[in-house]
């Protein structure tokens, strides 16, 4: 009999075939072409396969996209919310009604007392006289007020708190408390109560968006895997063939799992030509809507790092949505 | 080679299908496996591909003990087995070339060293000026040669054959066994499961009839006409 050497482990069974067959070395190197010529073919092939359905394929990656857009646009619409309450609470100011009667002396004296405060950015003394002026001048009652006998409004303080995000609310806050506990201070007003309110709304539409995230991904986990598993039963075929002739369980899942990630990608991608539509049309209003309020707020888009994370998500829960897929059937699949 | 040692095989709920069979065939022999349809032959076959596993008894091949192999290592396994199918199973999504192709594929071999053995395959079962068809446009016996081709493509120390001339005229038939027998020549070990007895009794080969599970006989038929 003639003396064979078998083996059972991978690289010596392939050195001897090698070496018994055609006497020829299979270099490392070689192999390692060999598998990313693989991947190459495997990639171009799913893209083949995808594209031999394209109706199919079509509505499986509009559906993602759609899946990931609505997250992402209710998720855009929240930083631009957030950005206007934080510009707008940047240019709250402090009314600080200053007790009558006040010599000059008590209101120098708060004047300096008000800008030692901590997180007090300016302070703006505007007198009795001054305010009576801008009042006769933007009310149109200037002759009628010629008859008072004596000014009836106060002089104020407008102190500009330091703006400081969504800590600023409670900061502000204990501003105003030590604002009230000074001497000749008759009353403090700041409109804060509308900001508090909008944050506590875009806490609650976070959590909100947060929600609807996790209900859509999963939603986009399940078409994918149901993708997968159609296509694994259209494939059954082949998947014995390969693993009869010595195809392993990477080597069998391998296009499926690219199948996956290239249609969370693609879904993703058009997610993101869905945002970007979005804000160029909404945007255009905003802008009208801003010059009516001589604002210089613009509508804040994805930006590219927003783009490219959009696209990551896409491709990773396809990919896992693939994998959940494969797991589940592929194993089931074997020659009889 | 390959050794059966007091191998059993019952199927889930079925009788058995293989008892206490005992056999060995030394490398690059030739055998042939014979015997009434339900007999076990595929059932044997099977067991070597490892697409099932014995109920009992051992197999080894060059000395291991499969029964200890594990799920991770059957495609290694597998790699060194040429197989051909009953119902040769090509894929007909690609050409000729890319089935052939298909072992030396998996095993990830470099895309000019694939061309060069495919077409070596291809040009010893005779089929090389079909490499670019689709196997659907083949007659039955060239699609029976496609897979033998893939079967050998990569060079196995072991050949298996599952009916490989089934429906196929009696020219054809002796055509495929012939190239079988020169696989065998150099250095092969070939185990062919069929019902051709009167092909094989012309071909001074080892024969071994199965019936009910059993080796009944085992030996060379020397034919007398
Ligand atoms: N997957 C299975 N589950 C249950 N019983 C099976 C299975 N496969 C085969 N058998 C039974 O095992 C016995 C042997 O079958 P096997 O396919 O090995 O026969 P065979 O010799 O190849 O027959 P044929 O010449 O018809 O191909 C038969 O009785 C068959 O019914
Ligand atoms: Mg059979």
């Amino acid at each position: 009999m003639m003396v064979c050497t078998m083996t059972i482990t991978e690289k010596s069974s392939r050195e001897t075939q090698q070496r018994g067959a055609t006497g020829q070395k299979f270099r490392l190197g070689d192999h390692w072409r060999g598998y990313r010529a693989h991947h190459r073919a495997t990639l171009s092939s799913s893209v083949r396969k995808m594209l031999r359905e394209p109706v199919q394929t079509l509505m499986t990656v509009l559906v993602i996209a759609i899946a990931l857009a609505l997250p992402s646009a209710m998720l855009l619409a929240l930083n631009n919310v957030q950005t206007i309450g934080g510009n707008l609470e940047s240019s709250s100011q402090i009314t600080v009604f200053v007790a009558k009667p006040a010599n000059s002396a008590a209101v120098d004296g708060l004047a300096l007392q008000l800008e030692g405060l901590e997180g007090v950015i300016s302070v703006t003394y505007v007198s009795a006289e001054q305010a009576l002026e801008e009042f006769k001048a933007l009310s149109g009652f200037g002759m009628a007020l010629r008859y008072l006998d004596e000014n009836p409004l106060p002089a104020v303080f407008l102190v500009q708190p330091l703006p400081s995000g969504e800590a600023g609310v409670s900061q502000v806050g204990k501003l105003i408390t030590s604002i009230e506990e000074l001497e000749s201070v008759e009353d403090v007003q700041v409109d804060m109560l509308w900001i508090q309110r909008l944050n506590a709304i875009t806490q609650i539409g976070e959590k909100l968006v947060l929600a609807i995230s996790i209900a859509l991904g999963i939603g986009v986990l399940l078409i994918v895997g149901n993708t997968i598993r159609l296509a694994i039963q259209g494939r059954q075929e082949e998947i014995i063939v390969v693993k009869l002739v010595g195809g392993t369980d990477a080597y069998v899942r391998r296009p499926f799992l690219y199948t996956g990630t290239l249609l969370g990608l693609f879904g993703a991608i058009i997610a993101s030509l869905i945002l970007i539509a979005c804000v160029i049309w909404v945007g255009r209003s905003v802008e009208v809507l801003a010059s009516l309020y001589q604002s210089q707020f613009e509508l804040v888009g994805p930006g590219l790092s927003g783009i490219l994370a959009l696209c990551a998500i896409g491709a990773m829960t396809g990919l896992i949505g693939a994998w959940v897929a494969v797991m589940q059937h592929l194993r089931k699949i074997e020659p009889k | 080679m390959i050794r059966f040692d007091n191998l059993s095989k019952r199927y889930p709920g079925g009788l058995e299908a293989l008892s206490n069979v005992n056999f060995e065939l030394d490398a690059g022999e030739m055998a042939f496996l014979t015997g009434p349809s339900g007999a076990g032959k595929s059932t044997l076959l099977k067991l070597l591909m490892l697409i099932e596993r014995p109920t009992s008894g051992t197999l080894l091949i060059n000395g291991k003990n499969l029964n200890r192999l594990s799920r991770s290592a059957i495609p290694t396994y597998r790699r060194q087995i040429g197989v051909v199918f009953q119902n040769h199973q090509l894929l007909t999504d690609r050409t000729v070339f890319d089935n052939v192709a298909l072992p030396l594929q998996i095993s990830g071999y470099p895309a000019s060293e694939t061309g060069r053995r495919v077409r070596a395959a291809l040009d010893g079962v005779g089929l090389l000026d079909k490499e670019t068809h689709n196997p659907l446009t083949l007659s039955g016996g060239e699609q029976q040669r496609v897979g033998i081709a893939r079967a050998v493509v990569h060079k196995p120390k072991i050949l298996i054959a599952d009916e490989p001339t089934g429906n196929l005229d009696p020219k054809l038939s002796a055509e495929i066994m012939a190239m079988f027998r020169r696989f065998q020549s150099v250095g092969v070990t070939v185990l062919i499961a069929t019902h051709d007895i009167n092909l094989i009794n012309t071909m001074d080969e080892r024969i071994m009839h199965i019936e009910n599970g059993m080796i009944a006989d085992d030996g060379v038929h020397h034919d007398h006409h």
